[in-house]
């Protein structure tokens, strides 16, 4: 059984179920109109009455909105994609009508229904209906022909999709089916009328005869609007006929056929299938997708292949729609929201079980030829809502002959400057739009004058300090961090003005005066802790351009410095207050290298590490926040200071990552985390994310807001910051590798406005010394229908915040707690969802789910199984914990589902190929579970942050031979996997090359595993493996029928 | 004679705890409309919570002392409560977080101003009945 959401599983699996006869029978009884709707079940039968009903269903309309209601119900029934088309039937007609020029129209108004507009529509049934009511005349009056059909068309259609859902997709759908109508028919039952057409055009006589024939099977009191209408349609020139005629000719026959639907059902599905165009199988996917599972609950047989269940192979798909419907918003990488679709009221955000909020990542970067625009308003200061501040945008509109605007967010009217004046055109646009990128675009820069600075804008700093105790030095540490410090001078950011500084430290602080008069640096030791003081006021951070040469023979003579010492204790505490002392009158970047745990001063630390007996106690959450409050209040003033904190944790011991993670958190830094460095194992690994932590682009002293309109709030935000005030996010260093993510609530109980708007500002220092501001802004319409949020929603923007939700519960409950509210989360949105769809249908033991959210669950069990969530005090080291937490509570939506979700891809047979290039690579994606793994294989599994290749037992010898020399035979946790001298070995790196350019945030490090080879293998690969079933943690069946069974309680 | 001014007294250090209470409610309530900035926030609230932490222990046994048994086992409560936030270290606001604890230091602070203007209410009744006998 086919299940991956796709319609064509609906398809497979609705003939079995007889569901259209219950419905026949309903509504039979309820209403004449009815009777020809619920027929539906088989094509044929719907479609013989079809040419007189489609004049008939728009009068009708608005007596019988209900019959229609009901078809609709029915429609959204589990026949999802493929019932839906059936009411279209009966409204084709009204496209047949002008066959021949009227493919083109469908396709225009196709386009049209996603817009905005029809969403009102679409909610609002009845008004719609009666406007159509004086279009329809027409036919009637004019017989000339195409001009009204497009308008009935139109008009039938919201209808259906009122009934329905009120949802705009699924008028989409209808649409293209409608469309098809045909061309699918035409499989059996067209071809030969077709055929038949041009004799039959004549007859149009025959065409009256034969409806009223065809309307006597509905109650009479339907034929008689027909028949007017009829009279209205005969006119038409006799092109527009003819199909009908068809249509009938073909369709008379069928009707005593038609008993057994499900038969019909399926024939038709198929017919769709094969002649749907390809819009309106998108279209349909979108209803909703299904899995069927064995309904049995704790039955042994999963009655489920794994083979069929969804899995995001192809990487994060973001949804597309929302961007064609606003093209004004900026690009999804910057700005990505739960759903785009926002509740209009509390009690549907209530309904909506799944965070509302955004994901933000204000600098990601712009792939080239994307580049963000830079607008200078010298002249005119930079225009705002005089209210609530919000940034001149594409959203805004002008009025009063371009001499006031209106506020998208608050709609307060503001003037408009002087010199930012331009006349408007006809249409009401501004005739200097085109030069003005901050009215087209969603996202531009604005140059910030000096009202935006408290003080002159900082130069970008860089502060090191460095641990040169024994295990540092011994670890290599001390010379690889020497040397690319070394190797990026050049490449720091904002050359001229580039500040620089070191300490060093062990059980004593060394201070470097570096003044550029000097020939070499002067060290300064201060051995007194408690009271640490800094031994020189200026010099201590220099110009880097000025004292290039004495910074330069610094970091030569740095390792040599320090080989000899035998020193183990670690000052941490003190030498980050002497740094703060240095840094606090500008700012900046301060770079902590730590290889020990801190052990003198304030604040030192404790093993109070891995106590195996807190685990699974109320206590369990202490372990994960600092121990010592000076880091919490270090950390807040280091933010004060507009000082960002980066800590590179290098410890082979445990060194309390959350304590000193502490401090990267709330300043907007990263936590790097190295365990048992060695420099010849991680010096590549260590050397790439130091220089990009050097060298990306930085933004300086920044702040982060977003607003939202009125009626919305943000209320609570997750990521690695400190909130100066309730909704400013105080960012010392920002740059491309950090989101943040933030939930909202509805402050009103109904929200009146058609669009919410939402608008990003960062403020900040570049690295060139401008201040600058950078907006995106981005609108989402505002829906009445759990439906169409679910349609709209986002799976990577709610994994990403249900990650921070649970990492940051991590701090307070218990990791279980952590994982359970997950599950229930997921349970509750599923069980709603199966809420809206269970009524009209008999869903049996499926599960069914929203295509945007099809891949929620998996991500869901991959988080439940990522390193900060998982098992409990064996299966991660603490401090692993503790660093992917911070690490994923700054990753972008696209990297963290990678890291949830890995690339597993099998490249012997790739190797093997003589002539193959490496620009030809074109492996696929591999579900992440052991039974992909071959034995003849060889496999490399990349989550972003490393690789694992994985050689299968039964690889060909020569291979190995090839990649790894004559270490192939020796231990892998030795083994350095370096370019060797063979063509394979060279098209291995070369992919591995290739994979991490796709990402350098962070470098991959390769660990290299052979099967079979505990507890290596697992403890690199199996444990990954999030499909399948490992330590106690679900497989991905288990997790589905686990969930499954939870929905279904109490749904 | 002495029992008035046990009662007076006891009075007074009620009216300090509430003035103590209510401006640390006002820092919150300005953090929140974004009047002060959260650093200056949290150090004038963590400033005077021992302040109140003592007093309030200090009022405890003032009515140990003087025997106002009912009054004595009304204090227990708060006394025993604000201990285990001490002992748990939770006594004080947490600058970094201050922002997500906001709501709930907000709660805590108002449940425990109707708690002593309760308690105020019953001690001037006590100062009253100690006068009249």
């Amino acid at each position: 059984m086919k299940t991956t959401g796709t319609e064509n599983a609906d398809r497979a699996n609705f003939p079995q179920r007889p569901a259209a006869s219950p419905f026949t029978a309903a509504s039979q009884s309820t209403t004449p109109f009815l009777s020809s709707g619920p027929v539906v079940g088989s094509e044929a039968f719907a479609f013989r009455p079809a040419p007189p009903n489609a004049p008939q269903t728009t009068p009708s309309a608005p007596q019988t909105t209900r019959p229609y209601l009901s078809s609709g119900l029915m429609v959204g029934s589990e026949a999802s994609g493929f019932r839906p088309t059936q009411p279209v039937r009966y409204n084709d007609p009204s496209i047949p009508r002008p066959p021949s020029s009227f493919v083109p129209p469908p396709t225009g108004t196709l386009q049209h229904h996603p817009t905005p507009q029809f969403f009102s529509t679409a909610q609002a049934p009845p008004p719609r209906t009666s406007p159509g009511q004086p279009v329809f005349p027409p036919p009637i009056r004019a017989p000339a022909g195409h001009v009204p059909s497009p308008p009935v068309y139109l008009h039938s259609q919201p209808q259906i999709s009122s009934g329905q859902m009120g949802s705009p997709p699924q008028s989409i759908n209808y649409v293209p089916s409608g469309r098809s109508v045909p061309p699918s028919s035409s499989d059996s039952l067209f071809s030969a009328p077709r055929s038949t057409l041009q004799p039959l055009q004549s007859a149009f006589p025959g065409y009256s005869s034969k409806s009223p024939n065809a309307v006597t099977q509905p109650p009479p009191v339907q034929s008689a609007p027909v028949f007017t209408h009829q009279g209205g349609y005969g006119p038409p020139p006799p092109a527009t006929s003819t199909p009908f005629l068809a249509h009938q000719r073909g369709y008379v026959p069928p009707p005593p056929v038609a008993a057994p639907p499900a038969f019909y059902s399926r024939e038709q599905m198929q017919h769709q299938g094969s002649g749907l165009p390809m819009g309106a199988v998108q279209g349909l996917t979108e209803d909703f997708s299904s899995l069927s599972l064995a309904s049995v609950p704790g039955s042994l047989d999963p009655g489920l292949d794994s083979k069929v269940l969804p899995r995001p192979l192809d990487g994060d798909v973001e949804p597309k729609s929302f961007a064609e419907m606003y093209p004004l918003n900026c690009n999804s990488r910057y700005l990505r929201l739960t759903t785009s679709a926002i509740p209009n009221s509390q009690s549907l955000t209530s309904r909506w079980h799944l965070p509302l909020g955004a994901v933000v990542c204000p600098l990601a970067e712009a792939p080239e030829g994307e580049e963000v625009p830079i607008v200078n308003f010298a002249t005119t200061g930079i225009i705002r809502c005089r209210r609530c501040r919000t940034y001149v945008n594409p959203y805004m509109t002008f009025t009063d002959g371009g001499r006031k605007f209106r506020c998208n967010i608050c709609a307060l009217l503001n003037d408009v400057p002087g010199d930012y004046f331009a006349q408007l055109d006809a249409n009401g646009r501004r005739i200097d739009l085109n030069e003005r990128p901050e009215l087209t675009k969603g996202t531009v820069e604005f140059i910030a004058p000096a009202e935006y600075m408290v003080r002159p804008p900082m130069p970008p700093l860089y502060f090191f300090v460095i641990d040169v105790s024994i295990s540092a030095v011994r670890s290599g540490m001390l010379e690889v961090v020497a040397q690319t410090i070394k190797s990026c001078l050049d490449r720091l950011p904002g050359f001229p003005r580039t500040q620089i500084g070191f300490i060093t430290f062990d059980s004593s602080i060394h201070f470097y005066n570096m003044k550029s008069s000097l020939t070499q640096p002067q060290m300064m030791v201060v051995t007194d802790l408690d009271d640490i003081f800094v031994p020189l006021p200026d010099d201590l951070l220099v110009n880097l351009s000025e004292s290039r040469s004495v910074v330069d023979v610094f970091l030569d003579s740095l390792p040599s410095m320090f080989q000899d010492n035998v020193n183990m204790e670690s000052a941490f505490g003190p030498a980050i207050k002497a740094a703060f002392m240095v840094m606090n009158q500008l700012g900046g970047k301060m770079l902590i290298f730590q290889n020990t745990l801190p052990s003198l001063g304030v604040g030192r630390l404790r093993l109070r590490g891995d106590d195996l007996r807190v685990y699974g106690t109320d206590k369990e959450h202490t372990l994960r926040i600092p121990e010592d409050p000076f880091y919490k209040q270090m950390a807040a003033d280091c933010t004060k200071y507009q000082i960002a904190v980066n800590v590179y944790a290098l410890s082979d011991k445990y060194t309390d990552i959350a304590s000193l993670g502490t401090l990267a958190k709330y300043t907007g830094g990263q936590i790097y985390y190295y365990p048992s460095f060695q420099s010849s194992i991680h010096k590549e690994k260590l050397r790439h994310e130091l220089a990009r932590d050097l060298t990306r682009e930085t933004a300086w002293e920044s702040v982060l807001r977003i607003r939202c309109g009125k009626g919305v709030r943000f209320t609570t935000y997750h990521g690695n910051f400190m909130l100066r005030s309730t909704d400013l996010i105080a960012l010392p260093a920002v740059d491309c590798d950090k989101a943040y993510a933030m939930q909202m609530s509805l402050e009103e109980t109904l929200l009146t406005t058609q669009t919410v708007y939402f608008q990003v500002a960062l403020l900040y220092t570049s690295s060139s010394g401008e201040r600058r501001i950078r907006v995106h802004t981005a609108a989402a319409p505002v829906v009445s229908e759990l439906g169409e949020m679910y349609r709209q929603a986002d799976t990577g923007a709610i994994i990403s915040l249900f990650c921070r939700l649970a990492i940051e519960k991590t701090l307070s409950y218990k990791l279980e707690e952590a994982r359970s509210s997950i599950q229930q989360r997921i349970v509750k949105a599923f069980r709603e969802y199966r809420n809206l769809y269970a009524v009209q249908h008999r869903l049996g033991g499926r599960m069914i789910y929203p295509e945007s959210l099809k891949f929620l669950p998996l991500y869901g069990l991959a988080l439940c199984k990522s390193i900060p969530l998982r098992g409990g005090y064996a299966d991660a080291q603490l401090d692993e914990r503790c660093a992917a937490g911070h690490t994923m509570m700054a990753l972008p939506v696209k990297n963290l589902l990678k890291l949830l979700y890995p690339n597993l891809v099998r490249v012997d047979e790739y190797l093997g190929k003589a002539s193959s290039k490496p620009d030809e690579l074109n492996i696929s994606r591999l579900p992440v579970t052991a039974e992909s793994l071959d034995s003849r294989g060889l496999y490399i599994y990349d989550d972003g942050l490393r690789f694992v290749i994985w050689f299968g037992k039964m690889l060909p010898p020569d291979i190995a031979m090839n990649l790894l020399g004559e270490d192939f035979a020796t231990d892998f946790s030795r083994v350095i996997l370096s370019e060797r001298d063979s063509e394979m070995s060279r098209k291995l790196m070369e992919i591995l090359k290739k994979f991490r350019e796709i990402d350098p945030s962070y470098y991959q490090m390769n660990h290299l595993v052979r099967q079979g080879e505990q507890p290596r293998e697992g403890f690199f690969l199996l444990t990954n493996l999030i499909e399948d079933q490992v330590g106690g943690m679900n497989g991905y069946i288990d997790w589905i029928q686990q969930i499954h069974r939870q929905v279904q309680q109490n749904a | 004679m002495a029992d008035l001014f046990a009662w007076l007294l006891s009075f007074f250090l009620l009216i300090a705890i509430v003035g103590i209470i209510l401006y640390q409610l006002m820092c919150l309530a300005d953090l929140e409309f974004d009047y002060i900035n959260p650093y200056d926030s949290a150090s004038r609230i963590n400033k005077a919570v021992i302040p109140e932490f003592v007093t309030q222990g200090s009022l405890c046994l003032l009515h140990l002392v003087t025997g106002h048994w009912f009054m004595f086992l009304f204090c227990v409560p708060h006394s025993y409560y604000n201990f285990t936030l001490y002992t748990k270290k939770r006594h004080l606001v947490d600058v970094t977080e201050i922002f997500n604890q906001l709501p709930w230091e907000k709660k805590q602070r108002i449940y425990k101003l109707v708690y002593l203007v309760f308690l105020l209410c019953a001690s001037i009744f006590g100062m009253i009945w100690s006068i009249v006998e």
